[in-house]
């Protein structure tokens, strides 16, 4: 049992978060993905050569290149194989198109005109591999007047409209604290993918997806967007406040210093912030966590009477609750709060979230033994499927890994041939001959 | 055009019409799911409680009355009202459901079982079927009874322990982005068992998808960076250059400097090209221990500019940058409007203009077909397509007020 999806094969040259996110996906789902990478240019989720080796892994005696060892990297790439090869060199150019036939997927997030110099565009490939799915993700899409302005998630969260949307209600934009917007185009990326392998089960035909990460991310404030279509309302920022219902925020438990700045200190131990997300979505939530508090003087405020009052007085109702939460224990509360039948959660740091049972319990989050950094935590795919269960996770792949057996296995390169080219920069693993840090 | 045939073939093929989903879902997650469904080709069918989806009744609304989330949410799907504590309504669902390949559900597990379409009775009679559940936390693992959303979501994952400022509370995402995200995850998990269907003689089974854990997908990389730093990632002081937008003369503006020649080039346009020349720039970790050596300067620079003027600028010389743009800026966009990236109903020439395809197909476009049904809009429609049902039946359905 390999997945729903063993059979289906990628050769890839996804890099950074989204588009590496949408072909792990494809590899979790049990498809064999071959990620391609340049040794003259690494992947930017990979860090650079001359960057340090993380903190807590320095003790660690296998964790010897940085490369290897980065998180952003090690995150959004399990279950794949890893070739590297030099795109640049003619020889590289013909190795890639050697593989072409054997694929079924070709995703690329290179800036748009990136596949079309190195003559490996949807045209060419398909002239190679008539029915292949090929997938481009880039910043705006592949045409339009911005189509060759480059963008990250930090960049296009703002011309999505996200950050406009995220921030406190008294404060400026924000961005979100990891890039929000390429784990929506990764998402999409792999939606995208599957979509297109069932058309090609129907039809025997492959197609082309152009995927631009601003649209895809701008449909995620779609419901602002047709607010100011109907309205003409430009919506402000709501902080952790709904729409709708209230209360609804996150608010400090016990212990919690609320100015205090926790976070990146060696030997933390997890658990040291302390807040508790609530929120009441009915009366029956409203009226659970007002005896829950014990504060019958909520329930027979006129100011929190109804929903509508509680969103009028809104202000009052969070320093009201912000006071009872700071006397409780977080886990306690939340306890009370979801005995209760009120929509209740502690905010779980890395450390808890890896230790958490639930998602340990459902396989979400694994395990995953890494050559160099070692065993870690790790979450795996957002969806199961009961009749196709899943292989366990493997480690994302060393720079280079499989490249000896990927070009053994379907381009009948011996291992002369291979060292040769090792010798030449073309492929290999770490940094290319010549290189100076 | 000869014939019937050249017309159909000529009319643009879509990836999901040979798919008919029963849509249960009363969550926005849920709705998302199947609204991605319907854009690409599946007949998709809400079923409604009378009175209407509780989609229906939240904020914002329009000058109609019509709430937008729900405008938004149920738009290319066909309504239904139908009161499933009245044995003929229940009837009615399990004859719809026989004859669908996909349900999407988003209740509390046991939900199903209790009108006759669970998963036992998926597994006995309809094991062609493929059932997606949403929900809070998944159908086990401990969590599943309990009430949740997207904030839940977000606390849970982690994500909201690095989102927001340090010396504030955390943040979740806005609006209901976390939603939409699960809805996506959604959507590709029940994508992928019709690509195992096809394989595997239509063979359906069940799709588990909890949004905890799709909230997930964006706290992955900081999970691990916890782990192997051995320190929590925690929120960020505040925005400055390297993490988010800053103030400029007409708003924020993004300008994220991750590569050498951003760095380079960026400095150039803001004049300052004594830091543009110094190499040590070049390495992003100098950038992050050196911030307070440059920042102030740099954002002194920007706070001059306008931001429009400012991407130009640094997109010819093809930098990384984002001016922070609104709904009203977004919709007057001048890329979105040659992408095609609006798109009023095609049943509804006259109406709203909403948010186009999340990716570009070539052979099966997204399309937007039809404005959001009103609650039990297309009952009579739906019962004779999906059920069979004659008009006979179909009236004495509604004579007993099993249509709500």
């Amino acid at each position: 049992m390999g997945g729903p999806l063993e059979g289906i094969r990628a050769i890839v040259l996804t890099q950074a978060w989204a588009g590496s996110l949408s072909t792990e996906l494809l590899a979790l789902m049990g498809a064999e993905v071959v990620q391609i990478e340049a040794r003259r240019r690494l992947d930017s989720w990979r860090g650079s050569y001359d960057g340090p080796v993380p903190a807590g892994l320095r003790t660690v005696p296998t964790a010897v290149h940085a490369w290897n060892c980065s998180p952003n990297f090690n995150a959004v790439n399990l279950s794949k194989q890893e070739l590297t090869l030099d795109l640049q060199s003619e020889e590289g150019i013909e190795l890639f198109r050697g593989l072409i036939p054997y694929a079924d997927i070709m995703v690329e997030n290179f800036s748009p005109r990136v596949v079309g110099n190195l003559g490996i565009d949807y045209e060419a490939l398909t002239a190679i591999k008539s029915d292949l799915i090929m997938c481009s993700l880039s910043a705006y899409g592949a045409d339009g007047p911005w189509r060759n302005i480059p963008g990250i998630g930090g960049t296009i969260e703002p011309t999505s409209g996200q950050s406009g949307l995220l921030g406190y209600v008294d404060g400026p934009p924000l961005n979100s604290g990891r890039m929000f917007p390429d784990g929506v185009a990764g998402t999409y990326g792999f939606a995208a993918l599957v979509t297109a392998l069932h058309y090609r089960n129907r039809t025997g035909c492959g197609q082309y997806i152009d995927l631009s990460m601003q649209e895809s991310n701008y449909g995620l404030i779609g419901d602002a967007v047709l607010e100011q279509a109907a309205t003409g309302n430009v919506r402000p920022r709501m902080g952790n406040r709904h729409l709708t219902f209230a209360p609804h925020g996150i608010y400090p438990a016990l212990g919690q210093v609320v100015g205090q700045v926790v976070g990146q200190v060696p030997g933390h131990a997890g658990g040291e912030e302390h807040w508790v997300a609530l929120a009441a979505e009915s009366a029956q939530q409203w009226a659970a966590l007002c005896a829950v508090a014990e504060r019958p003087q909520w329930a027979s405020d006129t100011r929190f009477a109804t929903n509508e009052a509680r969103k009028l007085h809104e202000d009052e109702l969070d320093a009201e609750i912000a006071a009872w939460t700071a006397e409780q224990e977080r886990d306690e509360a939340v306890a009370a709060l979801q005995a209760a039948g009120v929509v209740a959660a502690p905010v779980l740091d890395g450390f808890e979230v890896a230790a958490d049972p639930t998602f340990r319990a459902r396989g979400y989050v694994q395990d995953v033994d890494h050559p160099e950094a070692g065993v870690h935590a790790q979450f795996t795919a957002p969806f199961r499927l009961s009749g196709t269960p899943l292989e366990p996770a493997r480690a994302a792949p060393l720079m280079g890994e499989h490249s000896e057996e990927v070009l053994s296995r379907f381009l009948d390169i011996d291992h002369d041939d291979y060292e040769r080219l090792v010798e030449s920069g073309v492929t290999g693993k770490g940094p290319p001959p010549g290189y100076e840090g | 055009m000869t014939n019937g045939d050249a017309v159909t073939d000529d009319a643009a093929a879509r990836a999901l019409d040979d798919v008919r989903v029963i849509d249960l879902s009363t969550s926005v997650a849920g709705t998302w799911c199947t609204r991605l469904l319907a854009d690409f080709g599946a007949d998709v069918i809400a079923v409604e409680p009378p009175g209407g989806s509780l989609l229906r009744s939240l904020a914002p609304f329009a000058d109609d009355g019509t709430s937008v989330i729900a405008s938004y949410v149920l738009a290319n799907k066909r309504s239904i009202m139908l009161d499933v504590g009245h044995p003929q309504g229940r009837r009615a669902l399990s004859a719809m459901v026989r004859e669908s390949q996909i349900v999407v559900e988003s209740g509390t597990p046991g939900t199903l079982d209790s009108w006759g379409i669970g998963l036992d009775q998926r597994d006995a009679r309809w094991p062609k079927q493929i059932l997606v559940s949403v929900t809070p936390h998944g159908q086990d693992g401990g969590r599943e009874h309990l009430p949740g959303n997207d904030l839940t979501a977000y606390a849970y994952s982690g994500w909201a322990s690095v989102n927001g400022l340090a010396d504030r509370e955390p943040l979740k995402g806005s609006g209901y982005t976390g939603s939409y995200l699960a809805g996506v995850a959604a959507y590709a998990g029940a994508v992928t068992a019709l690509c195992y269907a096809d394989q595997h003689e239509g063979e359906g089974q069940h799709v588990d998808v909890a949004e905890s854990e799709a909230a997930g997908i964006v706290f992955a990389p900081a999970l691990l960076a916890t782990l192997y730093a051995g320190a929590v990632a925690g929120r960020k002081p505040g925005m400055d250059l390297m993490t988010g937008p800053v103030p400029v003369r007409d708003g924020h503006f993004a300008l994220t400097l991750s590569r050498a020649h951003f760095w380079r080039d960026a400095m150039t346009v803001l004049g300052l090209d004594e830091l543009s020349a110094d190499r040590r720039f070049d390495s992003g970790w100098y950038h992050r221990e050196h911030r307070d050596e440059f920042m102030p300067l740099v954002q002194e620079r920007m706070a001059q500019r306008d931001k429009m003027e400012l991407f130009d600028a640094l997109g010819t010389m093809r930098v990384v940058a984002g001016p922070v743009l609104d709904t009203a800026e977004l919709s007057e966009n001048e890329h979105l409007r040659a992408r095609a990236a609006f798109v009023r109903p095609s049943e509804d020439p006259e109406g709203l203009e909403y948010p186009g395809a999340p990716f570009v197909m070539s052979e099966t476009p997204w399309a937007l077909d039809r404005r959001a049904p009103r609650a039990g809009e297309n009952a009579v429609r739906v019962l004779r397509d999906a059920a069979d049902y004659t008009d006979d039946w179909i009236g004495g359905l509604a004579e007993q007020g099993v249509l709500g």
